[in-house]
């Protein structure tokens, strides 16, 4: 008479899952000391995240019906998109960059901004964003930083307020700007109290007379 | 007892988004995607890039492979609308199931140029990438069809094929959401949500100004209530990023996180004038149409 076979012993997925990240969250520790915490917080917790997946039956199901071609792509699309995050790198792996939006405390008061303020041959006050007249470009970088030797070569605002000025010009032929000024616009966020709270106060900077430049 | 089913009942059911998804709900999906790129290069002046100081260009990914003398030729007039012009006609081709494959890869390299040229005259902002990865999940899944279908033998049964990319995309948006929740709280700390930051964050982008300007946002600091708002609002949305991922199981989450997100989007756009419209449009993927519309179902499901 043999005995009856024995069934194994199966240890509940939330078990193992647990041991994984507790385990995971060991070896970060351990070497936490050489990789900054930016980047071994963030991974312990999307590995959290995964495992979650990874133990989640119709995830299971979903992923062991996938041909083996269709589970590179998956496995591919999404490690690229992770892996490219941590890299810390917005540029040059783009499309796979790193997610960040508002990724840091950012307390200046007062708020300062640099903006190209022009005049039209009829008077006109009108702001040159290049956002507007380039609007391919979704965002570029703040006029402090093209003033900044570091980032930008000398002259690199003004050549860019002339090329403001000259696609204006062109989109509204009838009333052209002849000038344009660099302000610096300030909103203080806790001003005193006998101030008003949000009016914008504008200084100038720099001035460039375009028509002379054309 | 009671509780758990409470709970349960709040929790509603858990199931896979998309898994019934059949070729017609994948069809509509790509002709969405192709036809969302169509209308924003056609919105697009992208010849003017070549009036920009050149100073201020500095490539993005593949561009940064282009000797001098092909960036110089290529940021001229001539240049910058040949590739507009090409990536329109490839992606109109696209609309059609030919030869998809071939079509989706072409349009994928094109649209990674075109998006690299872009931003390469200021940082590399989020807008559109989902977007592109969408691409990129089409080309890349449609090859891999071909290669099961070519090399897959008799037992190959490509009925639940149109689910991968479906699931992919969504699961690439909500990955991209939780990246930013987590670098925001884990490389911010709880200061981000504490302090000022979140008003100067949306002073600063209202003073700046982009494409859409409602110069709602410096006035800020005189509204407690939306100072309020922004401050508490920050944790909530971090939150529901962090979390997004659930969308891909819970649909009853996924009725929850959808309208949150888009009011925040649109506060994004009321106070600091910056409009995510793309992955605002990717939300229709968040719907399980085939659960909806038998028509869009796998047959085999």
């Amino acid at each position: 008479m043999t005995a009856p076979a024995r069934t194994p012993r199966r240890v509940h997925p939330g078990i193992s899952g647990t041991i994984i990240a507790v385990c995971v969250a060991t070896i970060i520790y351990q070497i936490s000391f050489a990789v900054p915490l930016r980047l071994a917080g963030q991974a312990y917790m999307l590995i959290v995240i995964l495992l979650a997946f990874r133990y989640w039956p119709p995830m299971i199901r979903w992923v062991k019906s996938m041909p083996v071609a269709h589970r590179v792509v998956f496995a591919v699309l999404i490690g690229s998109m992770t892996a490219g995050h941590y890299t810390l790198n917005g540029r040059t792996y783009f499309p796979y960059v790193t997610w960040e939006i508002f990724p840091f405390v950012n307390e200046r008061d007062p708020v300062t901004c640099r903006e190209f303020i022009a005049t039209t041959n009829s008077g006109h006050k009108v702001r040159l964003l290049v956002e507007q007249l380039f609007p391919s470009v979704v965002q570029v970088d703040s006029v402090e930083l093209m003033d900044d030797p570091q980032y930008y070569p000398p002259g690199t605002t003004e050549h860019l307020a002339r090329a403001l000025a000259k696609v204006y010009n062109e989109l509204h032929a009838d009333d052209p700007v002849w000038r344009v000024d660099l302000m610096l616009l300030a909103v203080q966020l806790h001003p005193p109290a006998s101030e008003s709270r949000a009016t914008p106060s504008c200084e100038l900077l720099q001035r460039y007379d375009i028509s002379s430049g054309q | 007892m009671r509780i758990t089913a409470t709970l349960r009942h709040l929790i509603g059911p858990i199931e896979l988004l998309h898994e019934q998804a059949g070729p017609r709900l994948l069809r509509l999906a790509r002709l969405g995607i192709f036809l969302l790129w169509i209308v924003k290069l056609l919105l697009d002046p992208l010849w003017r890039l070549a009036e920009l100081p050149r100073e201020m260009f500095k490539p993005v990914g593949v561009l940064a492979f282009l000797p001098a003398s092909a960036v110089d030729a290529f940021l001229t007039w001539n240049g910058l609308a040949a590739l507009l012009v090409f990536t329109l006609g490839v992606l109109v081709v696209a609309l059609t199931d030919k030869a998809f494959p071939f079509v989706a890869t072409v349009a994928a390299v094109l649209l990674t140029i075109y998006s690299s040229t872009i931003r390469s005259f200021g940082p590399a902002v989020h807008t559109d990438i989902v977007l592109l990865l969408a691409v990129y999940a089409l080309a890349a899944f449609a090859w891999a069809d071909w290669f099961a279908l070519k090399f897959g033998g008799k037992k190959t049964v490509p009925g639940a094929w149109s689910s991968y990319p479906l699931i992919t995309i969504v699961a690439m948006l909500c990955l991209s959401y939780c990246l930013v929740g987590l670098n925001r709280s884990i490389a911010g700390g709880a200061r981000v949500f504490t302090g000022d930051t979140m008003e100067v964050w949306a002073i600063d982008a209202s003073l700046r100004g982009y494409y859409f300007n409602t110069n709602i946002g410096w006035h800020i600091p005189e509204w407690p209530t939306v100072v309020f708002m922004l401050r508490s609002g920050l944790p909530v949305i971090t939150v529901f990023e962090i979390t997004a991922p659930l969308c891909l199981a819970v649909p009853h989450y996924r009725w929850i996180f959808m309208p949150v997100m888009l009011s925040f989007h649109l506060m994004s756009l009321v106070f600091m004038n910056i409009f995510f419209f793309d992955d605002m449009l990717l939300y229709l993927l968040l719907i399980d149409w085939s659960r909806r519309f038998p028509a869009l179902r796998n047959r085999n499901s």
